[in-house]
């Protein structure tokens, strides 16, 4: 798919200073712990991204933001996160990698004018849209549908991400690709309430494939 | 623009959006509220904010979802933007 919105930011880039400043320092050790394999839905997964993408990733722990950084690693991610990790004590940290705060009591329309703004910009904007760190149970939450308004209004395709992460310290990380969405192609700029949330079904279903596809590749090593 | 003019227009916006509740949108008074008659989400407020916007040509300004609580609140900030 080709995307005319590409970032035009430069390698360089004071406002991403902290990010890709952790981004190399990390590489390295990342890849030697972790072993990250890259598992692409189709081939049409295995393009490089360019221009503006929402990923949606599953969430079970709270290094969740750096296995999707790990999966497309070769553009810089503005993470959705809480109001309150802004207000804490290391609000420094997710104001230098640049994430947009969201305010999950009351969800205004600035954030979503933020959100919508990035991706037209030719951002990537990934987010859990299960809102929270799941029970750990393996089963996925319920996704919320906000991401479909974010994905219409920024006219933007999503990118579903599976991260399995190793079991034991022998284990790779497994990252499954799936291929991007376009979901305006699919239900137009404006749908009703009831299409948009059987769009984030939809997107529940895939990642439950994506899941499927990681614990088979697991199965097989 | 009357109130009764944006009520309509509101109904309409509605009613193209909630395919799953015509009635309580047909039937929706500026006392109808928006989570416990209408049955709203926090999306689908935004969608109906962002539906306005379109309609009436205005913006909304650092509103969030859970700000609305009637269709009558909605219907005094459309009326004060156009003011």
């Amino acid at each position: 798919m080709k995307r005319k919105n590409a970032e035009k930011l430069p390698l360089f880039s004071f406002r991403y200073l902290l990010y890709d400043f952790t981004k190399l320092t990390a590489a390295l050790p990342g890849l030697i712990w972790l072993r990250p394999k890259w598992i692409y839905e189709n081939k049409a997964a295995k393009k490089r991204l360019r221009g503006g993408y929402l990923v949606i990733a599953n969430h079970a722990g709270f290094l969740d933001p750096v296995y999707v950084m790990a999966a497309i690693w070769y553009r810089r991610h503005r993470f959705i996160c809480i109001k309150d990790f802004f207000e804490s004590k290391a609000g420094w940290l997710f104001r230098g990698f640049r994430c947009i705060p969201v305010d999950r009591e009351n969800f205004g329309i600035d954030t979503l004018r933020q959100i919508s703004g990035a991706l037209k910009a030719g951002s990537i904007v990934s987010l859990f849209p299960e809102g929270h760190v799941n029970d750990g149970s393996g089963q996925m939450a319920a996704f919320k549908s906000g991401m479909v308004l974010m994905a219409l209004q920024g006219n933007a395709p999503i990118v579903p991400v599976y991260a399995m992460p190793p079991a034991h310290w022998y284990n790779r990380l497994r990252l499954v690709i799936g291929e991007p969405i376009d979901i305006i192609a699919s239900c137009g700029v404006r749908p009703s309430f009831s299409q948009i949330d059987a769009i984030a079904g939809m997107l529940q279903e895939k990642e439950e494939e994506l899941k499927q596809r990681a614990e088979a590749t697991q199965r097989r090593t | 623009m009357k109130r009764t003019e944006i009520i309509e227009k509101l109904r309409e916006i509605l009613r193209a959006a909630d395919d799953r509740n015509q009635d309580a949108v047909s039937a929706c008074t500026e006392q109808s509220r928006l989570v416990a008659d209408l049955g709203f989400s926090s999306v689908s407020m935004l969608y109906m904010v962002i539906a306005i916007e379109e309609e009436f040509g205005i913006r909304f300004e650092n509103v969030g979802a859970a700000d609305f609580q009637t269709l009558g609140d909605v219907v005094d900030y459309i009326e004060a933007k156009l003011r």
